[in-house]
């Protein structure tokens, strides 16, 4: 397929990985440019890099990194043609159709190609993939990608309805993957390019239920078996470094710290009373009884209190006479600890909720004739 | 049995692992035993394809059909008058027992108590067809044989014993497979404490070409007990599985080793001989193995482990390529969380993300189609991020908004693309499309997106 080479070369198709959300595929030619909001560059900058570069744009102000291709960063590159498959659906679906090394494969339609360029990876050489597509421009635009991406030799591309017309083959697949509005109409060609000498697989997916439900009877009546159904979705996580939260022991020192000054400020503010009956004392103790809502009974005892300056206006801030409130609340309880951190996860807060159900089911080799008989003799009494 | 001869692996053979109960077949023991359905002859099952469903009846097995979806009548019956408690099932059990023993077929054991049960005609049709499966549960001899393909193996594995594989389900084994980009020919290194889950999977997914170094916590090689229920032959494994430990793959540690190269006069025996020779064979398998994982230029590291994420990080990611996965497993988002923090702090991680996998089956039955009561509450956790060649030099786009900005009050016109000019002034930023390819996205993302550093 692509390059396993360690450096980039003229003719290459490589990733452009400009962020998280914005990947494009290249194809690395000497003499093009390539300008993105990230900053310009030349093709030729890329040639004789080892794939996995950063590279810094020709003002210095920017950069890229230049990407191998695989499937799966290809999935997130790929010019969007139809909806496309990702790679959480493509994962289980090769699994549980048990593609490997050599796998013989139908996939219809093409549509993007996400699903292909997975399947051909695995499959390898050896392999083989048809491909049907009944979109003309789409189907030519998948082969030519196919050709670019050196495919061709083990996937073909045939530009066919196959609900109508279906696939030209006979007992050649070991699996069919359909992606189709109708996959039921699919069903009774898929039957007759599957193999019949072992075990072969089928997988449906589609997004609405009433679609897999009209697929499960085609299927049955078909003669698949052990048909079920997945659907399977990636969350994402967002992943945050902070710091270790506080116990409330901190935040009841604080209440304390706060509740002492409050009380010496009251003590002061009767004894400033008391000393002196000046009219506009009075004035000025309400005013600050409407500050701290201090409306205490006054004769409460002052203990410890020093005499503050009459006149002077206290404030409820931290800073404020420490020295009365050290008995109150110590100041060793108020030090600041190193700041410790830990990173912590939740899902993100949207997250793609649906994207098909994946209806699979099973072609077993037909029963020699002589089990058909005894099943006819001996109808099963229970079901 | 098929008189043409299939490829061998389609077919059951001798040493084959099958069903939910994984039991391996040996000509010489002759026969299987499963358990309360009983036993069988070996033979009786090799040369079949996989899949299909027997009836144990004297040792020897009957082939069933294939179960079909039977459609059920809707009908209007309800559990309006049917209350639990009652005495409906005049049959007893020792009844039923001595049935049983007398060699009744489960069939009719279940017709037996149909026809005695009170309240049958009651239940409504989707209620009877799941009383009688669950009978023929309970007494039925049927089993079928299950391909041992990487999905199967994982889910018999996951449901058996999910700790011993770190709680990987397929969802999640299928998806480290993908983001690992494990391919026919491809070089790996992967830890596997999974029991050997991982090891299958990739060795699977190569098909005997290309490499794959383990680094165990073991003395001798690991036993990845996975492995054995893979039907794997020697093609798939030996050529390309190799397998270190954490002493073995540290570059600074020489391995002690009794001496090999004796002179002549020392060698007393032929026994001796042969001794040393393997001895010194093994030393140079293991120091070629070793050279072959410090020579780096893996395309992947896979890690699902017991030990410390990051310590496995710092001591492999220098063997993996530029542009190479990096895919680590956990049971615990915190664990991985914290490897994630750690990455984004080094710009040779690109794009570390950490994701969670989500799967749900369903009943799909006609009239009946939902999801199943019950399901794997998780299938673990998946950190992936990509190694790059980091280049110090070139630096983000800071001060951009202003230099755009400059750009646009100057001048309107987009720069002449393609222009080979070596002129090194300053161009405006602008999209310009290159190709096809990237047409629709370069416009659909230059209208929403902010400019911002490409990590």
């Amino acid at each position: 397929m692509w390059s396993t080479a360690r450096d980039i070369a003229d003719g290459d198709t490589v990733i452009i990985w400009l962020t998280r959300d914005f990947l494009q595929p290249l194809t690395v030619t000497a003499g093009k440019d390539f300008n993105s909001k990230f900053g310009n560059y030349r093709h030729s900058d890329f040639i004789g890099l080892p794939f996995g570069s950063k590279v810094g744009s020709r003002t210095g102000k920017g950069f890229i990194h230049v990407l191998r291709p695989t499937p799966e960063l290809w999935t997130l590159a790929l010019p969007h043609r139809t909806q496309i498959l990702y790679v959480a659906d493509i994962a289980l679906v090769v699994a549980y159709l048990d593609i490997r090394l050599g796998s013989k494969v139908i996939e219809a339609g093409t549509g993007s190609g996400s699903f292909s360029h997975s399947v051909a990876r695995t499959i390898g050489p050896s392999g083989r993939l048809w491909s049907y597509e009944f979109h003309e421009a789409r189907a030519k635009k998948a082969s030519e990608e196919f050709a670019r991406h050196g495919m061709s030799d083990f996937v073909t591309l045939t530009h066919q309805n196959v609900c109508k017309d279906g696939f030209n083959l006979t007992d050649e697949a070991d699996s069919v993957f359909l992606d189709l509005p109708a996959p039921w109409d699919a069903v009774p060609h898929a039957k007759q390019a599957l193999r019949k000498d072992r075990t072969t697989r089928i997988c449906c997916f589609s997004p609405c239920m009433e679609q897999v439900l009209r697929t499960v009877s085609a299927l049955n009546d078909a003669g698949f078996s052990d048909i079920t159904m997945y659907e399977t979705l990636v969350h994402q996580h967002d992943v945050s470094h902070v710091p270790v939260l506080p116990p409330i022991s901190e935040v009841a020192e604080k209440l304390k710290k706060a509740e002492g000054i409050r009380e010496v400020k009251r003590q002061r503010q009767i004894a400033a009373g008391q000393r002196t009956h000046e009219p506009h004392g009075e004035k000025r103790k309400r005013g600050e009884g409407d500050d701290d809502g201090a409306e205490a009974g006054a004769g409460a005892g002052a203990p410890g209190s020093a005499e503050p300056e009459p006149g002077k206006r206290l404030k409820t801030g931290d800073e404020v006479a420490t020295t009365e409130t050290v008995s109150v609340v110590p100041t060793t309880a108020t030090a600041p600890a190193a700041v410790s951190k830990i990173s912590v996860s939740k899902v993100v807060p949207e997250v793609r909720g649906h994207t098909s159900y994946l209806t699979f089911a099973t072609l077993l080799p037909p029963l020699p004739a002589s089990a058909l008989e005894d099943a006819k003799q001996e109808p099963d009494e229970t079901s | 049995m098929a008189t043409q001869k299939p490829s061998k692996s389609t077919r059951i053979r001798p040493s084959s692992f099958h069903g939910k109960k994984a039991a391996k077949l040996h000509r010489l023991l002759r026969t299987v035993s499963l358990g309360r359905l009983g036993l069988f002859y070996a033979n009786e099952l090799i040369g079949e394809p996989f899949g299909r469903t027997y009836d144990i009846v004297n040792k020897k097995l009957k082939l069933l059909p294939p179960r079909t979806l039977a459609d059920i009548e809707d009908t209007d019956a309800t559990n309006e008058l049917i209350n639990d408690g009652e005495f409906v099932q005049p049959l007893t059990g020792d009844e039923i027992t001595a049935l049983k023993q007398s060699g009744t077929h489960a069939s009719d054991i279940i017709k037996l108590q149909i026809e005695q049960h009170a309240n049958y005609s009651l239940k409504t049709e989707y209620s009877k067809e799941k009383y009688k499966k669950r009978k023929e549960a309970k007494y039925s001899k049927t089993f079928t044989t299950i391909e041992p393909t990487l999905f199967n193996v994982c889910e018999y594995w996951f449901n058996k014993d999910r700790d011993r594989v770190r709680d990987i389900r397929i969802d999640a084994l299928s998806q480290i497979l993908h983001m690992a980009n494990i391919r026919p020919g491809g070089r790996y290194i992967a830890v596997d404490d999974a029991s050997g889950l991982i090891v299958s999977g990739i060795l699977e997914r190569m098909g005997g070409q290309g490499r794959l170094i383990t680094i165990s916590n073991t003395d001798s090689p690991p036993a990845y007990p996975i492995m054995v229920t893979m039907n794997f032959n020697d093609e798939t494994v030996t050529p390309v599985l190799s397998s270190l430990n954490w002493a073995t793959a540290d570059e600074t540690h020489t391995p002690l080793v009794p001496p090999v190269d004796l002179s002549p006069d020392q060698i007393k025996s032929d026994r001796q001989k042969s001794r040393i020779n393997k001895r010194k064979a093994a030393l140079d398998l293991l120091n070629s193995n070793r050279e072959e994982l410090f020579a780096g230029g893996f395309d992947s590291l896979i890690i699902a482990s017991e030990y410390d994420p990051w310590s496995i990080l710092e001591r492999l990611v220098p063997y993996v390529a530029f542009s190479g996965s990096i895919v680590v497993q956990s049971p615990y988002a915190q664990i991985l969380s914290e490897v994630q923090t750690k990455m984004r702090a080094l710009p040779q991680y690109l794009g570390p993300s950490l994701s969670e996998v989500w799967l749900r089956r369903y009943q799909v039955l006609p009239g009946r189609t939902h999801p199943m009561m019950n399901t794997s509450g998780t299938g673990g956790f998946i950190l992936h991020a990509i190694k790059v060649n980091d280049d110090e030099t070139a630096t983000g786009m800071a001060g951009f908004r202003r230099h755009k900005g400059a750009a646009k009050t100057s001048n309107g016109t987009t720069p002449t693309p393609g222009a080979s000019t070596s002129t090194p002034t300053p161009v405006p930023v602008v999209v310009v499309a290159e190709d096809d390819a990237m047409d629709d996205i370069a416009e659909a993302v230059m209208d929403d997106m902010e400019p911002e550093p490409s990590t």
